[in-house]
């Protein structure tokens, strides 16, 4: 633990401060984009949000079978925090996505493919909380939850080739668009690179956040089973 | 016990609620849009009744009237075979010729009456070049 607190404070630090000049690059040096014009700048909000969202859901997934194999609890406290997270940054895709389409499609809603899975991702991870709350018993909770955290996350892949496999108003993927048999992203390095900085900057602050909660958790657990204990 | 129950009935709703979406989505979902071609192929399906067609906006065709707030267009797949659209509305800013469109709403009489004018946005990115160059010379002149 005392590891997770060094690395909670050095992150305080260098994630916000990444955050910051990821910022100033994308707002600053960045050009602007042709057809879209400023607007587009909301995609160095959106797609780190969308990285962060699959990868918190991902830590709840796998850390929900270790919960189930293993049986310890602090796989299931990673996996709650990791899903509080992911739940906050799954909100940022949706809200940010839709101001986006305001000006660029004309509408900040449609139910196509990746609106639709998208949203159903929230309303899972939404239900995985009311479940949490619904138990009483600990290891009840934590196996109940595990195995909704692994459902839900099934959704992702869905979500991800949503574009691909159905019509949608929403374009396919940039990042990943395959040209001649090789994947290229379809933008010029001006907007990639300080995209993928922009990326990179909020998984650190996924990792400060994932830090910070997980030891708030594992304080209060053991607070109630001293509590229980009659220790305090 | 009580907040315990509030819990379970406001998941059950949620969860009712995710159903229903699932169901009304997962039809509309999997064909957001028509193309041109299904339509024309069997224009007596799609007679009457409110669908989306998803094509480009074909060169040459549009007709913006600003003043009655007017805007009329053919949508294509192929250049060949069109679709005349009639759209009585404020043109969006990302409307133009070839751009990816869906249009909602009837087709009357051989004419695609929308409702709705969505423009559909493609994957690709592009800079100026240009205007990259004076932007660099520019910082480069307010940092020195």
């Amino acid at each position: 633990m005392d590891s997770a607190a060094r690395w909670t404070a050095r992150l305080e630090i260098i994630a916000p401060l990444t955050l910051f000049a990821c910022g100033l690059w994308v707002f600053v040096f960045t050009p602007t984009e042709t057809e879209q014009g400023f607007v587009q700048k909301i995609m160095y909000i959106h797609v780190p949000s969308v990285i962060v969202t699959y990868l918190a859901f991902f830590v709840t997934f796998a850390l929900g079978i270790a919960y189930l194999w293993k049986r310890l609890l602090v796989f299931d406290r990673i996996a709650k925090v990791s899903a509080e997270i992911g739940l906050i940054f799954c909100a940022m895709v949706l809200f940010s996505g839709a101001i986006w389409g305001r000006p660029t499609w004309g509408t900040y809603w449609v139910w196509d493919a990746r609106l639709t899975t998208t949203l159903l991702l929230f309303l899972i991870f939404l239900g995985y909380f009311l479940l949490r709350l619904s138990v009483q018993d600990r290891e009840k909770e934590a196996r109940f939850a595990s195995v909704l955290g692994i459902v839900g996350f099934l959704d992702i892949p869905i979500v991800h080739k949503s574009v691909e496999w159905w019509r949608t108003l929403h374009q396919p993927s940039t990042l990943f668009k395959v040209q001649e048999g090789a994947a290229k992203p379809a933008m010029p390095t001006e907007l990639l690179y300080p995209l993928l900085a922009s990326m990179f900057a909020m998984l650190l602050f996924y990792g400060y956040l994932l830090l910070l909660r997980w030891q708030m958790e594992e304080n209060q657990d053991q607070l109630h089973e001293e509590l229980a204990q009659g220790v305090i | 016990m009580k907040t315990r129950h509030k819990f379970v009935i406001g998941g059950a709703v949620i969860f009712g609620v995710l159903a229903a979406l699932s169901v009304q989505g997962l039809q509309e979902m999997t064909v957001y849009f028509y193309t041109p071609q299904e339509v024309l192929a069997a224009p007596t399906d799609f007679q009457e009744k409110t669908i989306r067609i998803g094509a480009l906006v074909q060169p040459g065709t549009v007709e913006w009237d600003a003043r009655s707030i007017r805007l009329a267009f053919h949508i294509t797949e192929d250049s060949i075979r069109s679709i005349p659209v009639i759209y009585e509305g404020v043109k969006p800013d990302m409307f133009k010729e070839g751009q990816g469109v869906v249009v909602e709403g009837r087709m009357e009489n051989g004419v695609f009456e929308a409702q709705q004018l969505l423009v559909k946005h493609s994957e690709e990115y592009k800079v100026d070049h240009n205007q990259v160059a004076s932007k660099v010379d520019y910082h480069k002149s307010v940092i020195q």
